[in-house]
């Protein structure tokens, strides 16, 4: 069977690209090969190599072939330029996965990440404890620029939540025991509520979304531009180097800001105490004194000291894990808050349950 | 009607400054459509400085950057967005996008200027990625190509619609010889057979002896030479001598920066 022949027009652009490809591929079947005729064509562009690169695509799907003919000068360059592109297509290689593929890798993924994490809390301790007795170095430098970062800057905002906090709570609980005439013992909820869970929890949440999110991006950053791939290469352990300065920053720092959101939440609830509910001051403050204990201040800093290791070293963690460039930065970043949030209440329930079921 | 041989572009006593220190200090040139000219000069010279000058993303102290008759300068955002996209550019460091794929980079002037015909970004990507030789890489993600491989696929994106004026940051920097040439091939076929005119801050000696029609010399701000590569051997500068002769410095020069 003789192909079917047609002629392309002077310029073969964007417009009379789509003539000629409505002409060709406009019937339901195209009846027969096709041989474009570009013997007249003087200039073309791209997008009239396009439509052309369409026609053929199209007729190879229906099992017919298109030839270009009779292109001279520099319409015959253009054609040679666009010969690689007449060939088939890359195929997209990504392969769709069935349930159980998919659920045997995200259990090889979670492994894979278990021990990394693993091995990055080994080198976090290592680094922070042992080496500097070594006498291994330590930055103590950055150890303190770290700890104004985190610890100093964070103060106000810190101070403020939990300040807030107080107040609502105090508000809260006032309300509810009204009726019995018992809100002095207001004094007593907010005291044991911001040392045994508020204040830590409160602040851990502060500082996992401002300093854990700022770990996670610096750390990620550093990856994608490959300065870690540049410290690795001077022989230096990134550990010793980003990690410990940080780990060990944010063990001091936390503590510190759960005191000071401690005091805060107090002063929080006093106010609504002294100030609405209209209890002489003395009073209120002896109420508050008394139902301090060292045991629950205790309990609240022992808890923001796991909360520091996690933060810190779950930021790291999805730092070190990021690719694929800046939205990579991202989605670890965003990542990284959610764990540390997710990880805070994990811990908070195992406190909990140990202190108030187990120890009594 | 546009034709061979107009000005392009004109850039009249451009003078800038980063901070205190001058960057560009009186700089006048002018561009022919269908021109591949060519900008060199020793690094930190203020070469991309003045490309980002001309595809205006920076704006300068005082002097004229005229593109077909208007004053980028004092163009409003709206005209420099008109003017932009008929501008392709490829940066130094490709300036893809980390979260499409290598195909959906290169559709992307295509879909947003909303000049093309849907149905043709398909074939008109494959086109142009097999131009860079990476038709393979359709689908894959800038971050999984190589440094190189990411450049050619910042040309393929900065020639996708076939815009009439084209700059490159140092196309070939980074590129194995090999792919090198043949990224100047493509510079000088698409020249040919489109017109596009090429603006390209480059070191690459052996490119610029193959295709610059013109070249601009730059040293420390300053327009040291112009001319075509015939002019080149007839020029005293000692810079420029030392450029295409490949020649140290005896001391390595320490160049005051702030």
């Amino acid at each position: 069977m003789t192909p079917t022949r047609v002629r392309c027009p002077e310029t073969l652009d964007q417009d009379t690209g789509r003539t000629l490809f409505e002409v060709v591929c406009g019937k339901k079947v195209v009846p027969a090969d096709v041989e474009i005729d570009l013997s007249a064509t003087l200039s073309m562009d791209s997008f009239g190599g396009a439509w052309i690169l369409r026609i053929a695509e199209q007729l190879r799907n229906g099992g017919k072939t298109a030839v270009c003919v009779g292109a001279a000068g520099d319409v015959a360059a253009f054609m040679d330029m666009l010969e690689p592109g007449m060939q088939r297509p890359a195929t997209d290689t990504r392969v769709d996965t069935v349930l159980f593929e998919e659920f045997g890798g995200e259990v090889i993924n979670f492994t894979k990440e278990f021990r990394e994490f693993l091995e990055l809390c080994i080198d976090a301790i290592y680094w922070t404890l042992v080496a500097p007795l070594e006498g291994r170095g330590f930055r103590f430098g950055a150890f303190l620029d770290e700890l104004h970062e985190m610890g100093v800057r964070a103060v106000r905002i810190v101070c403020l939540m939990n300040f807030l906090l107080g107040l609502i709570i105090a508000m809260l609980s006032a309300k509810q025991v009204e009726a019995f005439g018992l809100q002095i013992f207001v004094a007593n909820l907010v005291v044991i509520a911001f040392a045994r869970e508020l204040a830590a929890v409160m602040t851990a949440t502060v500082v996992s979304a401002r300093t854990g999110a700022a770990i996670a991006a610096e750390i990620a950053t550093m990856e994608v531009q490959e300065e870690i791939d540049a410290l690795r290469g001077m022989g230096i352990s990134v550990t010793q180097y980003l990690v410990a300065p940080k780990l060990l920053a944010m063990i001091v720092a936390l503590p510190c800001l759960t005191v000071l959101g401690m005091f805060s939440g107090i002063l929080g609830g006093t106010l609504w105490g002294i100030g609405v509910l209209g209890f002489q001051p003395s009073i209120w403050y002896e109420q508050t004194l008394g139902a301090t204990s060292m045991g629950d201040i205790g309990q609240g800093l022992l808890k923001s000291l796991f909360f520091a290791v996690a933060i810190a070293l779950i930021g790291c963690h999805n730092g070190f894990r990021v690719t694929g460039g800046s939205r990579g930065v991202g989605r670890m970043t965003t990542r990284a808050v959610v764990m540390d949030i997710f990880t805070l209440i994990v811990i908070d329930i195992i406190f909990a349950s140990f202190f108030y079921y187990i120890m009594k | 009607m546009e034709s061979k041989g107009d000005i392009i572009i004109e850039v009249e006593n451009l003078v800038t400054h980063y901070g205190d220190t001058k960057v560009l200090d009186g700089v006048s040139f002018t561009v022919r459509r269908g021109e591949i000219f060519m900008i060199i000069g020793g690094s930190g010279c203020g070469k991309s400085t003045l490309l980002k000058h001309l595809c205006g993303l920076l704006r300068p102290t005082s002097g004229r950057i005229v593109f077909q008759g208007s004053d980028i300068a004092s163009m409003d955002e709206d005209q420099l967005a008109v003017m932009q996209q008929s501008i392709g550019i490829a940066f130094q460091s490709s300036g893809l996008f980390n979260s499409m794929t290598v195909g959906d980079n290169i559709a992307m002037p295509m879909v947003e200027f909303g000049s093309v015909d849907p149905s043709l970004v398909k074939p008109l990507v494959r086109m142009k990625l097999s131009l860079v030789g990476l038709a393979q890489a359709e689908h894959l993600m800038p971050s999984d190509l190589s440094g190189g491989m990411r450049k050619r696929a910042g040309l393929a994106r900065a020639i996708a619609v076939d815009p009439p004026l084209v700059y490159f940051d140092e196309p070939s920097a980074g590129l194995d010889p090999i792919m090198a040439a043949g990224l100047d091939e493509l510079v000088m076929k698409l020249n040919k057979l489109l017109g596009t005119t090429f603006i390209i801050v480059t070191h690459e000696l052996d490119s610029i002896k193959l295709a610059a029609d013109r070249i601009l010399m730059l040293d420390r701000g300053k327009v040291i030479f112009l001319g075509t590569l015939d002019d080149v051997e007839k020029s005293t500068n000692e810079r420029v001598r030392q450029f295409f002769e490949r020649r140290a410095d005896e001391h390595i020069e320490q160049r005051q920066l702030a």
